[in-house]
């Protein structure tokens, strides 16, 4: 039988995309500011690992080790010649672990600066730099492509238009929130409801939020209800991280459960979020929880 | 006849070709270029500042009004450096070794040079001994740390330590950057935290001040 597509998939059952990639590399030895991209070619075995670890917690959305797997971010590190090959291996990677049950997320990141006036980058430009990137996942197999991390509508919008155009697997547009004098606003000043209704405006077959500045778990909830009544029924996506960061004799953690992400992932699926995943923070054993907690409630 | 007013509205709007065409008029005038940027492009970038303090602006239109200064300053910086003019305060800034991310530190830096402060940006990921021989090369009173990953915030610390163990007790250490908080600037002995680019400017002001 042929797999459905993640949009039909979505609205059908409850789905757990999977959690954080840098801080499982960073603990597999990947050094602090080092480029987690090389770590594709580098690391293979270590990237598919820590795939199999979220598609044995039960993830069936494994994303791509490509978040800076642009031109343009790459290219800090002098490797913006390696778009092409580096995405298509990621790609493969995550399909070795994503299986025939599964689906290989194609990851996009920000690319690092301002669309005009605010910077110097034209749209057309930016299509371009997401074009060739997005082309190269699903050259390498992805099932659906993620933008992710967005701030502005307008580059989330070039994101998704750029992968219209490369494919026609399903697009995924995610924003990161911080609550600014009692409201969700990105970065850019942009609300929950302008914000989704860009991205499905843009031609998103799903949307919602990743990541977030200092949210805390309640925080996350209250983002899920207002980013479901912006989708007015269409899928919606969060991937929260396992809470606010804090601080204990200088060192900075994540404090979240495995138990508490369960109870999140649980009201969130009871308040309508199709998908449901983890970021900063996050680990295989939080997500195998949030998986099982999932699995309950359907 | 072009007015100092004119050119803060021009800035705080964000309309470079107007701001750049009155600075150019107050230039014809005889006015000259220190007065241009204290009473013309300082009031406007203080004023957009403000209301994004407040919420009723955010990022986009700081950048705007951030760039309609930059080109003003463009035409003035020139004349300001054959007269012998200097900033009265000077800022080191960069974003922490391990951290590629310049977002916030750019925004904090325009910000600065919108209130008259001279700029040495040393970019990402920058070691701590490259902050320390910026500060003593241009005899900064400030030094600016950005980090945007938790797992950079611990290279905060280790700066921090640097600038203190090369004798610079006097230059004030401010940090920024989404995870950073009041607590881990308290933490690690920096002299002062902002939670955004806005606030820094009063905040690097206050601490120059006292240098």
């Amino acid at each position: 039988m042929k797999k459905p597509t993640l949009t039909e998939a979505c609205q059908k059952f409850p789905l757990t995309c999977d959690g954080a990639m840098g801080t499982q590399l960073i603990e597999r030895g990947m050094k602090i500011g080092e480029c987690g991209m090389c770590w594709n070619a580098e690391h293979p075995e270590d990237i598919v690992a820590v795939h199999q670890a979220y598609r044995d917690a039960g993830c069936r959305l494994i994303t791509t080790n490509s978040f800076g797997g642009t031109r343009s971010m790459l290219g800090r590190h002098g490797l913006g010649g390696k778009v092409a090959a580096w995405n298509r291996l990621a790609a493969r990677l995550a399909a070795k672990a994503a299986g025939p049950e599964g689906w290989v997320i194609g990851d996009v990141g920000p690319f690092g600066d301002f669309l005009e006036p605010m910077g110097d980058t034209t749209v057309e430009e930016l299509e371009e730099i997401f074009r060739e990137q997005i082309a190269a996942l699903v050259d390498g197999g992805a099932d659906a492509i993620l933008v992710e991390t967005m701030s502005d509508p307008g580059e989330l919008s070039a994101g998704i238009r750029a992968a219209i155009a490369a494919t026609d697997l399903p697009v995924i547009g995610t924003y990161t929130f911080q609550k600014s004098a009692g409201e969700f606003r990105t970065m850019m000043g942009t609300s929950v409801a302008d914000a989704i209704q860009a991205a499905f405006d843009a031609g998103a077959s799903i949307a919602g939020a990743n990541c977030g500045t200092d949210l805390s778990l309640d925080d996350y909830l209250e983002l899920g209800k207002q980013i479901v009544a912006a989708a007015k029924g269409r899928p919606t996506i969060l991937q929260p991280n396992a809470g606010a960061p804090k601080m204990r004799d200088g060192e900075i953690f994540y404090d979240a459960t495995p138990e508490d992400m369960a109870d999140l992932a649980c009201k969130l699926r009871t308040i309508g979020i199709s998908i449901v995943g983890g970021c900063c923070g996050t680990t295989p054993q939080h997500l195998a929880a949030m998986a099982e907690a999932s699995r309950l409630i359907e | 006849m072009s007015t100092f007013f004119e050119l803060s509205r021009a800035v705080e709007g964000g309309k470079r070709n107007d701001a750049k065409q009155i600075t150019q008029s107050l230039l014809d005038q005889g006015i000259k270029p220190l007065e241009v940027v204290e009473q013309g492009l300082v009031p406007g970038m203080s004023a957009i500042g403000e209301k994004f303090k407040n919420n009723e602006v955010f990022v986009p239109e700081m950048l705007i009004a951030a760039r309609a200064m930059k080109e003003c300053m463009a035409i003035l910086e020139p004349l300001l450096a054959d007269a012998g003019i200097k900033p009265k305060f000077t800022a080191v800034i960069g974003t922490v070794q391990g951290d590629l991310h310049d977002i916030g530190k750019n925004l904090v830096a325009m910000m600065l040079k919108g209130a008259n402060f001279g700029i040495v940006d040393l970019g990402t990921n920058v070691p701590p001994e490259k902050f320390v021989a910026a500060v003593q090369e241009h005899n900064a009173q400030l030094v600016c740390l950005s980090a945007l990953l938790t797992t950079t915030m611990p290279a905060m610390r280790t700066t921090v330590q640097a600038v203190r163990d090369a004798g610079l007790t006097s230059v004030k250490v401010l940090v920024g950057g989404a995870p950073v908080t009041q607590d881990f600037c308290d933490e690690i002995g920096a002299d002062g935290f902002s939670q955004d680019a806005a606030s820094a400017v009063d905040l690097a002001l206050r601490l120059a001040e006292t240098y």
